[in-house]
């Protein structure tokens, strides 16, 4: 279904503000047999709409939403961390009760240099997928109705926000059977990044970071470009890739707004034609000796994995 | 502001920003003004400054304005003796870019009271500052001495609704360095639209 709503943002004139009284808050509600999308959402710059993988919710299993954004050319939303400025998506449901949904999983960001400034996020053709754990009570036959409030922000050069309700009814089953938007989540998945058995540690060096990453395949570090997923700890600018015994050395500007060094901070670093990958790197002292740091060795996940659901993957 | 900063940032960035640091001398400006007075920092000497980079386009500035949030932090700063300065450093022809009429016709529409709404077309001051976004705030002590840097407040979003829950920085400082209170927080993540520079 491909139901076209306008959306009333709000539009910012180059030099006089047309305020509008609030943003106008639309609901799409699926249409009595198109329960497997949402209508999509034409807002301003973009179109939105709520998916997921299967056309049933089995009892107990976890199934995957979506929020699927199709950008207007030379327009971008933001990863978790925008960079230098913008917001990241935000979405907020009402479940049924026992319903659980997870953390958006975000794909890899890209970079989108205006002027001087640095943001990370994405364009053109994006999903952001979202985990559903069904209780196991969950009652075969019924359905459940998901509500999600989507907020945004989209850029070029100018930004407009935007906030959209968008609801699914999904029945309850016995078996899971993919649903036609399916394989975009396996695209999505591939466009995470990997968490992996890589070793990071980062030292602070006066008013730079240097982080060592051990045991991944970055090449001859050409191409390679790195985003923290905590701001206020590096500069967002691409760091200085080389190589040392065996290891790749990023040395990062520190970020203006950096008080203390945490005591650990995650980066995903992409790769020219090869999946991303997702490192955490530990602080450790510059000496040592003077410190206990936090083993190196503990990389914990903290981003859901990225399991196929029940059944559902072609 | 410190040289090894400056450094730092021009090894990484084709066009650095040198940004000011907070417990260092604040650097010293010169602008004009939607009067055509010009104004600098080093002429409120003895005064606490606010620095306010301002883009009347930005959907975030809206947020701050059209709640009235802006306009009360300014009323209540100023009546307090408290210098407020706006800046736009949007280049001409970028979203949010003025002329003095247009300076003063925003400042009438939102009764927004800065000391004074400062041009910086060329953005020398921005970068001076390293100001990213809009808004993005500063607050500088009557010494000169740089003692806040950040967001207006502790919510990134911008939902009015936000506001309520939100802790704003710039009053909590002023009302901090008024009392010979240290600046709880100092520096905090400015959020916003990028600030239009141009090239």
């Amino acid at each position: 279904m491909q139901a076209r709503v306008r959306f009333a943002g709000q539009l910012f004139a180059m030099t006089k503000l047309i305020a509008l009284s609030s943003s106008l808050l639309l609901v799409a509600a699926a249409l009595p047999g198109s329960a497997l999308r949402a209508a999509e959402i034409a807002a301003d710059h973009l179109s939105i709409e709520l998916v997921v993988d299967t056309q049933t919710l089995v009892p107990g299993m976890t199934a995957w939403l979506g929020l699927r954004i199709r950008h207007e050319p030379h327009w971008h939303t933001y990863w978790i961390n925008p960079g230098d400025s913008g917001l990241p998506t935000r979405v907020t449901w009402t479940l049924p009760p026992g319903f659980k949904a997870g953390e958006i999983v975000w794909p890899a960001p890209k970079r989108f240099a205006v002027d001087e400034l640095a943001n990370f996020g994405y364009d053109g053709d994006l999903l952001l997928p979202v985990p559903l754990d069904v209780p196991a009570d969950a009652t075969p036959g019924s359905t459940a109705h998901i509500a999600a409030l989507a907020k945004w922000l989209v850029c070029h050069e100018e930004c407009v926000p935007g906030k959209v309700s968008l609801t699914l009814d999904l029945p309850v089953g016995k078996l899971a059977e993919p649903a036609a938007l399916a394989g975009q989540f396996v695209t999505a998945r591939g466009a995470q990044p990997e968490n992996g058995v890589w070793k990071a540690d980062a030292r602070l060096l006066g008013d730079q970071i240097e982080v060592r990453v051990r045991g991944a395949d970055l090449g001859d570090g050409k191409g390679l470009d790195a985003f923290a997923e905590q701001p206020r700890i590096v500069a967002n600018t691409v760091p200085k890739v080389s190589l040392r015994d065996g290891a790749t050395m990023l040395l990062f500007a520190k970020s203006d707004y950096f008080t203390s060094a945490p005591g650990s901070f995650d980066l995903v670093l992409s790769r020219p034609r090869a999946r991303a990958i997702r490192v955490r790197a530990v602080f450790v002292s510059p000496n040592p000796v003077s410190m206990h740091p936090v083993s190196p060795d503990r990389i914990s996940s903290n981003a859901a994995p990225a399991s196929p659901h029940n059944g559902g993957s072609p | 502001m410190k040289l090894s900063l400056t450094l730092a940032a021009t090894l990484f960035a084709t066009q650095a920003f040198a940004a000011a640091t907070v417990g260092a001398p604040a650097p010293d400006f010169s602008l004009t003004d939607s009067n055509g007075k010009t104004q600098t920092l080093s002429q409120y000497t003895g005064k606490t400054v606010v620095l306010e980079w301002n883009n009347p386009g930005c959907p975030f500035v809206h947020k701050h304005y059209a709640s009235g949030n802006i306009p009360k932090q300014q009323a209540a700063a100023t009546a307090d003796g408290v210098v407020w300065l706006t800046i736009n450093s949007g280049a001409p022809g970028k979203q949010g870019h003025l002329d003095s009429a247009g300076a003063k016709a925003f400042v009438a529409q939102y009764h927004a009271s800065p000391s004074a709404y400062l041009f910086d077309g060329n953005g020398k001051v921005g970068r001076l500052y390293g100001a990213k976004t809009t808004p993005h705030m500063y607050v500088i002590d009557g010494g000169g001495t740089l003692r806040y840097m950040g967001g207006i407040d502790s919510i990134p979003s911008t939902d009015e609704d936000d506001l309520a829950k939100a802790t704003q920085y710039v009053p909590q400082a002023l009302a901090e360095l008024k009392a010979g209170k240290p600046v709880t927080v100092a520096t905090s993540a400015p959020y916003g639209c990028g600030v239009k520079y141009g090239p």
